[in-house]
């Protein structure tokens, strides 16, 4: 259908103007680099802990869990001595970390090997290895290094490692480097200690427990076991723990994944300016060529046919950017799911090939979509209109009603499909989409609204010239228009989800001063992230109540439970300090009823618990198993709480003490006695507590933990904003220079009437500027309403959490001066160029 | 004798070999261990006879590295159905004597691992196990007062306080055996009072001391059908840190138990020249349980047929004559069935046996318990 001749047309034209080709490239690079980058990092992020929890799952198809998250180890002894069992192996897992490591948390896996058989395979197979096992299992502290840690540490057999594990600073031994054999396991086993059953417990102080027991057991095994198992532990699924803990992040990473589009979405605007310019700039030539017998057909498949060649190459470009960006994206969102959900011991990103098609395909994709429009118009219209200008304006111009028309339809849409759909986090983003779409959509006939406000206010002012550059822009409103709605939707992102981090941030602010009310906090280094978290010797509690100036000390126990919803984080305190009424959210009585209601045994519940639950409002409970069989809690009230997405059951040391058996402790609060500095106890706590791996906090120092870890959190959410600001400003950018730059001949005409450079530069400068200003301004209400969906919608579907909104006027103001400026420096380059040619050379262009 | 075997499971063992009974992994997952491990020394060797107290020496020597209890036997229902037994406890310290204190119920350096197999010969059929297991947290282990020896619940108890009349249980899948054994004559210590040389080099050697004819009676249990059976029974106790020779490639270990109440234990090592160590040699115990050492001049044994195994494609003997001119035996030994390779971590072959032959001219019969190793591949060549 295309001939040659028309084929060499098109790569002349494209060999004519390569510069223009650039901010295409560009775009469709970038808008496909955010997409893989995040996309390699989700599925990095979710198939490594996959395929590590499948890796220390292996066959095993039960486990014995407990209730206070360990299992006696009687419980296995009898499982094989007196029931025979054979398939059933003893694990203890845990985390620790690694100062010399780049103090990097390590997953602990302690195994019996002699019972590891019917399981996994991690130390040897058929062909019998001439290694001894003795250092294994008779040398204190022996750990397995997997062969990429030990790599890229220099770690070798018989060397030492440091580790903080629970309140004690450890030196273990590398026994040996373990090379699993395969890619696949090689990345399971990357960030995981393996050892004996006796070391692992031994470094974890777990002495006398086990974190699970593994099993092989169909049908009449279950049902012996159900029988007979004490009501302390629990059969599982083997699956149960991995989906709990797959399931944790995925609100996390759907907003990672939304936030991509987005950026994908600005990069489809600024490929549909870049083709649409490219057409309309050759719409002479295009015009030229239906009069000598090229079909429309023949037409649009040229126009479509160079998008698709070009935004190829992007999309290619952009795949290799992203895989670049995409390391960092990597270890921002393995940090944000380490910090928060659980530890993940895979660390690289090999590139999958759904990702990268997925990429392209998007790239190319979304390119042919803006390329379509632009292509149709071409190929449409009667060879002697394509020649002028004027008709497409005087269509785009047309247009404009059923434009806005749109565009409010589906700022409604939007709004009802927000509000219609009340709990799907997929309903709250397509709301989210379809309000950003109708604003874009609004753009052009506000653009041309307010030039014409601005002609007149600025003809006022500056006279002819103000006019001049006022109706330039809504002159040009078929590629103007989609400038300014570019630069609209990315500023407006931007302007939403920092207000949102913002609001988000204060309001975390606020509660940590209502909840770290205590002065000191004793807490070992490691954060457990599920099972319960690692627990301090009974030394401790004695020798820090001795320590002169501390006037109380409060325990805590953070630990999970299983309940009618899987497993939750079971927060377990002293009940003695009574909580600030602001921490509640739903009350059901006053602040004194509730604490006496917790401590008869009701518990509380934290916000998202009560959302990701849909517990009502009043009347709720939540059923737990405990060492002493299930056991329904009553929830006296709803608290705001913003440590855990998960949700937290609150409950009171003496309840918990009367359903389980566990008596351990994860951390403690010290209140300083009046006349003590918090600085001079924390002094003395340190010398007390010397030789373990405490650390010894100040409830400052704590709350500055807490924030570095929420800011971490949004570190990857800063990173996109940027991009997406990045890809509009090329957008805005490339649009403006090109409309400058086609307006080469009518400035040099303007410069032979007598237009001086000071004047020329105003003009220029004026023009862009006022591009910039409307789309700051349009960006404003767009940002609010949209930080409005993130904070309320988006926020509350993905995480339950309440955000106390905040509109400060610096980020609105930041929003219209990124814009301008974006839009200002976009004129340097024409202007700079446009001095620099002879008026004569001017006159010649076109 | 078999203590070279313990050394070939213990070399295996610590070589990992637990893994090795696994369903085999895919082929690409070949585990490598970097790793710097200097020998174990320190475990005390066998060098000179020594004095027993029982039933304290029926327990662990944790100063030795490898220590194996053996109970073999020939049992028969009312219907007259013959069957053999096998049930073996090997322990293997990692490090001599008792292990440092360390605070977790886990820690050890004592490995045991077990064989158990029951010969079905009505059935024709040969059933066999064997596990692995950490000497502690009371999932294994052993002790002499009281004795008891076992893994998981796989288990030797002695039913009084000398320890001469004891419990065997042990079940696996569709069989399993509970037999309660008492002795009918003191124990033997073997060799040089009990101090077995394996070679000429002083210390290859291991204290041996066995009840060789234990009267026996209980149940065995195949495929959920449970039979009472009586008969009789052999228990070798053996402890040694080195007990191979150099040179050999294996062995062929007799244990036969006469109707006329004598008892003939005896073992040859191969070496690879196809010679014999000049120390194989063996026992016989008379009827009134007094013993009369056996050198390897002393026995005359010679191969009347061989069995081809179709696992491992070994061919092992599979009928002698053991001729023992000074106690003027003349004896045909041939198994009761030819399959009794026990295709265990490390493939041999053990089984019953039925004797036949004269004894003085006169016509006598027995059964017994044979062991062959290093059949389906040196045993120095794999090690």
């Amino acid at each position: 259908m295309l001939t040659r001749t028309l084929l060499l047309t098109g790569v002349r034209d494209m060999q004519r103007r390569p510069a223009q080709l650039v901010p295409m490239l560009l775009g469709v690079a970038l808008g496909v680099d955010v997409v893989v980058a995040l996309d390699l990092a989700n599925t990095s992020a979710s198939r490594g802990f996959a395929l590590s929890a499948e890796t220390i799952v292996g066959r095993a198809t039960h486990q014995i869990r407990g209730n206070s998250g360990v299992v006696p180890e009687g419980i296995y002894r009898q499982l094989r001595t007196e029931l025979g069992l054979r398939a059933a192996a003893p694990v203890i897992s845990g985390t620790v970390l690694a100062p010399d490591l780049d103090g990097q948390p390590l997953r602990i896996m302690g195994i019996d090997p002699s019972a590891e058989a019917p399981f996994r395979n991690f130390l040897g197979t058929g062909g019998a290895l001439p290694v001894d096992f003795t250092g294994f299992y008779t040398q204190p502290n022996s750990v397995v290094v997997p062969i990429g840690l030990a790599q890229r540490y220099g770690l070798t057999p018989g060397g030492q490692l440091r580790l903080l594990a629970n309140d004690r600073e450890v030196r273990v031994n590398v026994w040996a480097v373990l090379d699993p054999g395969t890619d696949g396991l090689r990345r399971a086993l990357d960030g995981m200690l393996l050892m004996d059953v006796s070391t692992a417990q031994e470094l974890l102080g777990m002495q006398g427990s086990l974190s699970y027991v593994d099993l092989i057991a169909a049908q009449p095994e279950l049902l012996l076991l159900q029988k007979w198992l004490p009501a302390t532990v629990r059969l599982a699924p083997a699956t149960e723990q991995t989906k709990t803990i797959g399931n944790l992040a995925d609100a996390f990473q759907l907003n990672l994944s939304a936030l991509s589009l987005l950026a994908l979405v600005v990069g489809m605007f600024l490929i549909y300016n870049t083709v649409m310019f490219s057409v309309v700039q050759r719409r002479a030539v295009l015009g030229t060529l239906r009069a000598l017998g090229a079909t429309g057909q023949q037409l649009f498949a040229l126009v479509m046919l160079e998008a698709a060649v070009i935004s190829a190459v992007g999309a290619a470009a952009g795949v290799g950017l992203g895989w670049v960006l995409g390391q960092s994206a990597v270890r921002l969102v393995t940090q944000t799911i380490n910090d928060l959900y659980y530890v993940s011991t895979v660390r690289d990103a090999p590139l999958a090939a759904f990702t990268v098609a997925k990429g392209v395909l998007l790239g190319i994709g979304a390119s042919l979509f803006a390329a379509a429009l632009p292509a149709y118009e071409a190929a449409r219209v009667a060879p002697v209109t394509a020649m002028r200008r004027s008709s497409l304006e005087d269509r785009v111009r047309g247009q404009i009603p059923l434009l806005s028309l749109i565009g409010a339809l589906l700022i409604g849409c939007g709004a009802g499909v927000l509000f219609g759909v009340p709990t799907s986090l997929v309903a709250g983003f397509a709301g989210m989409f379809m309000i950003v779409l109708g604003a874009a959509l609004l753009v052009p006939g506000t653009t041309l609204l307010l030039m014409h406000v601005a002609g007149f206010a600025l003809g006022r002012i500056v006279g002819t010239l103000g006019r001049m550059a006022a109706r330039s822009v809504s002159k040009s409103l078929s590629r103007t228009a989609v400038a300014i709605a570019a630069l609209m939707v990315a500023v407006s992102v931007t302007l939403a989800v920092s207000i949102m981090t913002r609001s988000f941030r204060d309001t975390v602010i606020n509660w940590l001063e209502l909840t770290l009310s205590a002065d000191l906090f004793i807490t070992a280094p490691v954060i457990g992230t599920t099972g319960p978290a690692s627990t301090l010797s009974a030394a401790v509690l004695p020798s820090v109540r001795a320590v002169p100036g501390v006037q109380s000390v409060e325990t805590i126990r953070a630990t999970t439970a299983f309940s009618q919803f899987g497993e939750v984080r079971l927060a377990v305190f002293d009940a003695r300090m009574q909580r600030d009424r602001r921490v509640y959210r739903f009350e059901a009585g006053t602040p004194e009823q509730i604490w006496d209601a917790v401590q008869a045994g009701s518990v509380l519940v934290s916000e998202p618990f009560a959302y990701r639950h849909a517990l009502p409002r009043t009347g709720a409970s939540v059923t737990l198993h405990t060492d002493h069989g299930e056991q329904t809690f009553p929830v006296a009230a709803v608290v705001y709480d913003y440590a855990s997405d998960q949700g937290v059951v609150f409950m009171a040391r003496a309840v918990y003490d009367q359903y389980w058996d566990d008596r351990g402790v994860t951390s403690l609060a010290v209140s300083v006695a009046p006349g003590y500095t918090p600085d001079g106890v924390a002094a003395s706590l340190r010398t007390a507590l010397a030789g373990s791996a405490l650390s010894v906090v100040s409830n400052r120092a704590l709350r500055e933990q807490a924030l570095l870890v929420f800011d971490r959190t949004f570190a990857i959410t800063d990173a996109l904003r940027v991009l997406a600001v990045l890809v509009a400003f090329i957008g805005v950018l490339s649009a403006l220079m090109a409309l400058q730059l086609e307006r080469t001949r009518e400035l040099a005409t303007m410069q032979a009437v007598g237009l001086g450079r000071a004047q020329l530069n105003g003009l220029a400068l004026m023009e862009t500027g006022l591009m910039g200003a409307a789309a700051g301004l349009f960006s404003l209400p767009t940002g609010y309403v949209l930080s409005y969906v993130l904070i309320y919608v988006i926020n509350l579907r993905s995480f339950g959490w309440t955000i106390q909104m905040q509109v400060p006027a610096l980020p609105f103001a930041q929003a219209l001066l990124l814009s301008i400026l974006a839009a200002l420096l976009a004129a340097v380059y024409p202007l700079w160029r446009q001095h620099h040619m002879p008026v004569a050379a001017g006159l010649r262009q076109e | 004798m078999r203590a070279t075997i313990s050394i070939g499971f213990a070399v295996l063992l610590a070589a990992g070999a637990a893994w090795l009974w696994a369903a085999p992994p895919p082929a690409a997952a070949v585990p490598q261990l970097q790793l710097a491990s200097a020998p174990v020394t320190g475990f005390a060797k066998a060098y000179a006879p020594r004095s027993f107290q029982l039933p304290l020496d029926n327990g662990p020597h944790a100063d030795f590295q490898t220590e194996w209890w053996y109970y073999t036997g020939n049992l028969q229902d009312a219907a007259g159905r013959h069957f053999g037994y096998q049930l073996t406890f090997f322990r293997r310290g990692l490090t001599p004597g008792a292990a440092p204190p360390r605070t977790s119920g886990f820690a050890t350096n004592q490995i045991y691992f077990a064989h158990f197999a029951i010969t079905d010969v009505a059935g024709d059929k040969h059933h066999f196990a064997e596990r692995f297991s950490r000497g502690a947290a009371d999932l294994a282990g052993a002790s002499g007062a009281p004795y008891q020896v076992w893994l998981e619940d796989w288990r030797a108890d002695s039913l009084n306080a000398d320890g001469t009349r004891l419990q065997l249980h042990a079940k696996e899948g569709d069989f399993a055996l509970d037999l309660t054994l008492e002795t009918r004559k003191p124990i033997v210590a073997h060799g040089n009072s009990g101090l077995s040389p394996k070679s000429a080099e002083a210390g290859n050697a291991s204290y041996y001391l066995s009840y060789t004819r234990m009267d026996t009676a209980g149940t065995i249990t195949l495929n959920g059908a449970a039979s009472a059976v009586a008969g009789t029974s052999w228990f070798d106790h053996e402890w040694s840190t080195s007990a191979l020779g150099p040179k050999a490639v294996g062995w062929d270990w007799f244990s036969l138990q006469l109707d006329d109440e004598r008892e003939i234990m005896f073992f040859q090592m191969r070496r690879a020249d196809g010679t014999l160590e000049p120390v194989s040699g063996g026992t016989l115990v008379a009827a009134d349980g007094s013993t009369r050492r056996l050198a390897a001049a002393d026995v005359q044994l010679s191969v009347a047929d061989t069995w081809r195994s179709a696992a491992t494609g070994a061919t092992y003997p599979a009928a002698w004559r053991v001729v023992i001119p000074s106690a003027q035996l003349d004896l045909r030994v041939q198994p009761w069935l030819a399959q009794q390779e026990m295709l265990v971590s490390f493939a041999y072959w053990e089984g019953a046996v039925q004797v036949s032959g004269t004894s003085a001219g006169q016509a006598i019969t027995g059964n017994g318990y044979v062991e062959l190793t290093g059949y389906a591949g040196s045993l120095q060549g794999q090690f």
